[in-house]
């Protein structure tokens, strides 16, 4: 007798080992991040303090990777397959289905964070009070979700190659212009305001503020905005669920 | 054994914008057996499937499966399925693919057992990616059946493999049929259909044409076809008693013919240096042509011309 758990269970673990005998993909959503801090918060600046301020927003870098490749780039591909219309002709849950790639997205960006956090601690010297390493962690783990739903929707109404080109371009642009790789404080006034509207920019201020980090931030501002636009992309994201499954 | 029908269709209808998929499809399927639903592309024989499988909804009539609507999950428990065009995630090993659907289903056979229904066995630890093409359509199959599903739809299985692979395939689904499982498999090889279905289903656009045993569908097309070498000409031997049509191929002359004996006493009378004589019943091929073809259905005098 098979029960929903032993199901989930098994879908889990499927999408673990997918993701594992594919190191090609899941090694550079991995080592990426850690590489940029290494460079741009520790090696090239010349100020001490950058390696604290930027872990919390190389945090964020870090798991928007697994979210929004692992979603975006990989239900396109199954979908194209024909894998996902054979799963919702058998009698599978397509909860069970999301919820085991979402499990899998919070392992891979807990390695990504956690080889990010690594470095600042051991080879950087960033020192936190414990407590606050939790609270920054807890804040990264929970980023993952709306970039999960930023991925889903991607995945939902794109075909694999489509996928592959805008998951990088938002990739890249949430990382650049939401300030995950250098301050948007230094940027043009235009860029600054446009940061407004990407959720990486209010993710990124939100982790600032629990690390402690130098500056006046508006965390309930940036917890609102982030809480609003989630529940948007929820919406987005079921719209195209719907949309791609009368296809 | 069941009161309800495994697929039932009234009337039923579905449309892709202003292309009408299916036009008043009627179905009663209530025993096991395989039952072949032969078309040419575009007769409606995968909207017909999708639609069973709830993957697509339907338009006006009705569609029950296993007496369910279809997409249900207690449909979806009892029905297996390989759909066109599908492949399975490379990494994954055969067994690790059965293992998670067998785990979509309340009642399933174990993983080892499906691998020895299914003659799995040499390649169960191979990865998706490393397997024939043969191989991989037997490990979707295996996927249809590892949940002990009562209906099990095929849309064109067996397309794109080779002899030997298309034959193996046939005869574990017979044996599925053999085990009082209804298999609904769509295809658009005459033999498969002939071979292997104990009713088949003729569509052609959107309509079911005909819905007979293969024995009955070739009772249909009545007459025989005598084919021989001959010094007679076309017009010649249409003048023969019986003759329907005629065809010339090269040395051989194709004679349709309602009444064969008297068609072959007089050919022999008229030209007795006849060589290679043979008389066989028309093949699926040819009754295939004559119904899904409206424009030939009505004049049966030249549809075995039309058929080659």
């Amino acid at each position: 007798m098979n029960t929903a758990f032993t199901s989930f269970n098994l879908e889990t673990g499927a999408e673990l080992l997918k993701s594992l005998r594919a190191p090609e993909f899941i090694l550079p959503t991995m080592l990426m991040p850690v590489a940029f801090y290494a460079l741009f918060a520790i090696v090239l600046p010349n100020n001490a303090n950058a390696a604290a301020y930027l872990l919390a927003t190389y945090g964020v870098f870090a798991v928007m990777g697994p979210s929004i490749f692992g979603f975006g780039i990989n239900v396109a591909n199954e979908r194209d397959k024909g894998w996902l219309s054979l799963k919702r002709a058998a009698p599978s849950r397509g909860i069970n289905y999301i919820g085991a790639k979402v499990v899998n997205t919070l392992i891979f960006s807990s390695v990504a964070v956690g080889i990010v956090y690594a470095m600042a601690g051991f080879v950087a010297g960033v020192a936190l009070p414990i407590s606050t390493w939790a609270l920054l962690l807890l804040t990264h783990v929970l980023a993952v979700f709306p970039f999960i739903l930023i991925g889903l929707s991607i995945g939902f109404l794109c075909n694999s190659n489509g996928a592959v080109a805008i998951s990088n371009i938002v990739f890249l642009a949430f990382a650049a212009l939401g300030g995950l790789w250098i301050p948007v404080s230094v940027f043009p006034a235009g860029l600054q305001s446009f940061a407004h509207f990407l959720p990486s920019f209010h993710l990124s201020e939100i982790a600032l503020y629990v690390s402690g980090a130098p500056g006046e931030r508006d965390v309930v501002y940036h917890v609102i905005v982030t809480g609003i636009s989630t529940l948007a992309l929820l919406g987005i994201t079921i719209l195209a669920w719907s949309k791609q499954r009368t296809k | 054994m069941n009161h309800y029908a495994r697929l039932f269709a009234k009337q039923l209808t579905k449309s892709y914008g202003d292309v009408q998929a299916l036009r008043g499809i009627d179905i009663n399927i209530d025993r096991p057996g395989v039952f072949a639903v032969l078309g040419q592309n575009g007769a409606g024989k995968t909207s017909l499937i999708k639609c069973a499988l709830g993957l697509e909804p339907i338009g006006d009539g009705q569609l029950t499966t296993m007496g369910h609507a279809p997409g249900s999950m207690t449909a979806k428990q009892q029905t297996g399925v390989i759909l066109q065009d599908t492949d399975l995630p490379d990494t994954l090993t055969v067994k690790e693919h059965i293992a998670l659907f067998a785990s979509y289903y309340p009642q399933s056979f174990s993983v080892n057992e499906t691998i020895a229904m299914c003659e799995l066995s040499s390649f169960a630890h191979k990865k998706y990616k490393q397997l024939s093409g043969g191989q991989k359509r037997r490990v979707q199959f295996a996927l249809a059946v590892v949940g002990d599903p009562e209906l099990i739809f095929l849309d064109e299985p067996t397309t794109g493999l080779d002899i030997e692979a298309r034959r193996n395939l046939w005869a574990v689904i017979r044996e599925f049929a053999n085990k009082g499982k209804t298999i609904v498999l769509t295809t658009h090889y005459l033999e498969e259909a002939d071979n292997l279905a104990d009713q088949i289903m003729i569509m052609n656009q959107g309509q079911i044409v005909a819905n007979a045993t293969p024995a009955n569908i070739h009772k249909q097309s009545s007459g025989s076809i005598v084919r021989c070498q001959t010094s007679l000409n076309e017009e010649q031997i249409q003048q023969l008693a019986g003759v329907e049509a005629v065809s010339i191929s090269g040395r051989f002359s194709e004679i349709r013919t309602s009444k064969v004996n008297q068609t072959v006493a007089e050919l022999l009378a008229l030209a007795p240096d006849l060589l290679d004589l043979t008389v066989s019943k028309p093949k699926l091929e040819d009754i295939f042509t004559q119904l899904s073809n409206p424009d030939l259905k009505q004049s049966s005098s030249s549809d075995s011309a039309g058929a080659h």
